[in-house]
């Protein structure tokens, strides 16, 4: 692959700013619903993308499955519902910002984060595609099962002040996560007699639930979701308050670079997906921090960290579907038919065979996240203006409309009541301080844990040490470690600094 | 004020509820399918004895009292909290009938009356936001949501 070739692509997917710039604005609409995933407008828009030539078809796909990533963090900042699993992460320090009147601020770094965090990572695998290819198959079980318990450590970091009301909700999670039929047998558990629970919780329904009806059942409560002082900052909101996120974008470029690797490489395991990603990179950030403790108050890396991860995750998860013929995630699956259907053949020939489409998908990933800074950037200031919404109408219609947004995903109406449920359950949790996050941490990697694990200690025949059996594994055990001992030792640390001053002083 | 322990017992009673119904549901299974729940439902009910252990000290040392008090304040939104999960509930019951656009419609009428919305808001908004689902769910996605009569009607 020359030079030359890479510009020609990129020249040409420019050309079809027809195609892109719609597709854009239609994933960013599906991105902000709760419940409308990509693969399923893909699914519903298969008629056209199969209609048009290939490159066209893949450019709007892949730029609605971009934008609708980049979307599911606006309304995780504005009003603390996610518009995907891949945002949930979003909201621990989106939605504080917002309380503090720094909406438009948290947009800003939420679509920086997102693009850039998207645009590093397909320009990165356009340059490294062949070894990349590779590294989803190093990742297997064992190492996954470690991937995995990364992302349920973050039950334990966001605990704030009471950790045993964090692990009860996170284990509560856990155990709703394990629901449905097991991945051996296929036998079904704890399921209460719903068929509609066979395939394990929905994903959408617990979402809206924990986050958006418990939400609006508290935000009754006050007049606005916002403070005195939030409400004079959001009603001052100026074209400046863009630039301060762009600047405290700048300020932070480091970590949009790396946290948006750490989406990529777990997006190239086949299965991983975007919600994974960002809570391992929540997680990573907090660990690496300075100031761990203002996590979960409003701080910008709170807010770049997943965002950056979960657009990470785009171009990783094409990188099996296209180097291997093995679908990263069921968006992937889609764009697999479209391909199939015009006669590309999925594997390593493909890149031989049809350059133009094999890498044209990454440089259309890059071309879409150019557009996508230029068309959602200026929208910011004016998106930020939901908080002023009171919540006599904001609480109804949020409850009322996610309730709908439901039933989108399997279309079934046990959704929509499920969705209360999970409503109430997270109402409680959150005027009692068990933090809804930790459980749908728990509902979210559960079953992919489980399936991991079982599948690890199914080879193994039951053996455990199966867990400690490759070096790849045992190197991310140690990160594990790491990982849990370093707040530790840095917690001591600081004490004792805290301790030797006192001293000082009173000396 | 003394601490409200009842309140805390809440989620930890719904995940012991959970946790032995769990259990029982498993019991007959291979070891494939229980492995992990069991070794998740052990932990869930360890951690809830210790908090149990917890609020029996805190009630002990009257550092605390079994008030539910946290879940209900503040008192003057209890009506509109529980008017809204009712209304919920009656709308997605009434789904089948009513079809999506007649029920939610409806439903963000009663709810906004009860919120304390009046005037012209609460005629608009419920309009709006119901022909926007109409337009989306039943034209645009043609998914399979209830269709009630005015879905019949323009059909």
């Amino acid at each position: 692959m020359s030079w030359e070739f890479v510009l020609q692509q990129f020249g040409a997917q420019f050309g079809l700013w027809w195609v892109i710039v719609p597709a854009i604005l239609l994933g960013i609409v599906v991105g902000i619903l709760p419940g409308f995933s990509p693969q399923n407008t893909l699914i519903m828009l298969l008629p056209l993308t199969l209609a048009v030539p290939v490159e066209q078809a893949m450019a709007f796909m892949i730029a609605l499955y971009c934008a609708n990533h980049l979307a599911g963090g606006i309304p995780a900042i504005l009003v603390k519902i996610p518009g995907s699993g891949g945002a949930a992460a979003t909201t621990l320090d989106g939605y504080p910002m917002t309380q503090k009147g720094q909406a438009q601020q948290a947009l800003v770094l939420c679509f920086t984060a997102s693009v850039f965090g998207g645009l590093i990572t397909s320009l990165a695998t356009i340059a490294l595609l062949p070894w990349l290819s590779q590294i989803g198959l190093y990742l297997r079980s064992v190492e996954m099962v470690v991937v995995m318990l990364f992302g349920l450590t973050l039950i334990a970091v966001i605990a704030g002040k009471d950790t045993l009301k964090a692990l009860i909700a996170g284990f509560f999670g856990l155990l709703i996560g394990v629901i449905g039929t097991d991945h051996i047998y296929n036998t079904p558990r704890a399921t209460f007699g719903f068929l509609e629970l066979y395939d394990g919780v929905p994903l959408v329904p617990a979402l809206i639930g924990l986050f958006a009806i418990s939400e609006a059942l508290v935000m009754i409560e006050e007049k606005m979701i916002v403070d005195e002082s939030g409400r004079a900052r959001a009603l001052a909101a100026r074209w400046s308050d863009t630039l301060e996120g762009l600047r405290l974008s700048v300020e932070k470029w480091w970590h949009i670079v790396w946290t948006s690797f750490v989406g990529l490489f777990i997006g190239l395991t086949p299965g991983a997906g975007a919600s994974i990603a960002a809570f391992v990179a929540y997680q990573q950030s907090r660990l690496w921090s300075k100031h761990p403790e203002r996590y979960g108050t409003g701080v910008p890396e709170g807010v770049i960290a997943p965002e950056a991860a979960n657009n990470g995750v785009t171009s990783g998860t094409l990188v099996p579907t296209l180097a291997l013929g093995v679908p990263g995630g069921s968006t992937a699956a889609v764009m697999m038919i479209v391909l199939q259907y015009h006669g590309m053949v999925m594997g390593p020939r493909l890149f031989a065979t049809n350059p133009g489409v094999a890498y044209g998908v990454f440089i259309s990933m890059a071309v879409a996240y150019i557009f996508m800074l230029f068309t959602i950037l200026p929208l910011a200031r004016y998106m930020s203006r939901v908080v002023l919404i009171e919540t006599t109408y904001l609480a109804p219609i949020i409850v009322l409309v996610t309730i709908v947004a439901a039933f989108g995903e399997r279309q079934y109406l046990f959704d929509m009541s499920l969705a209360l449920v999970f409503g109430v359950i997270g109402y409680i949790a959150h005027k009692t301080n068990y933090h809804v996050t930790a459980i749908l941490i728990g509902i979210l990697l559960g079953p992919i844990f489980e399936q991991y694990l079982v599948r690890a200690l199914r080879i193994s025949q039951g053996d455990l040490t199966v867990l400690f059996s490759s070096t790849l594994g045992n190197i991310l055990w140690a990160f594990l470690v790491l990982s849990l001992v370093l707040p530790l030792w840095r917690n001591y640390a600081q004490g004792r600094e805290a301790g030797e001053k006192q001293e000082r002083a009173r000396r | 004020m003394k601490n409200p322990l009842g309140a805390d017992l809440v989620i930890p009673a719904l995940a012991l509820g959970f946790a032995v119904y769990f259990f029982v549901s498993i019991a007959e299974l291979a070891w494939e399918a229980k492995a992990n729940g069991v070794v998740i439902g052990g932990v869930l009910v360890a951690l809830i004895a210790v908090q149990l252990v917890r609020t029996a000290i805190g009630l002990v040392r009257r550092r605390g009292t079994l008030s539910f008090e946290p879940l209900w304040a503040p008192r003057e939104a209890l009506g509109k909290r529980v008017g809204m999960v009712a209304i919920t509930v009656l709308f997605i019951v009434t789904l089948k009938w009513l079809g999506l656009t007649l029920g939610l419609l409806a439903a963000l009428f009663a709810a906004l009356w009860i919120m304390g919305a009046r005037g012209k808001a609460l005629l608009i908004l419920p309009i709006a936001v119901s022909t926007a689902a109409y337009l989306l769910f039943v034209v645009l996605l043609n998914s399979n949501i209830p269709h009630g009569p005015i879905e019949r009607l323009f059909s």
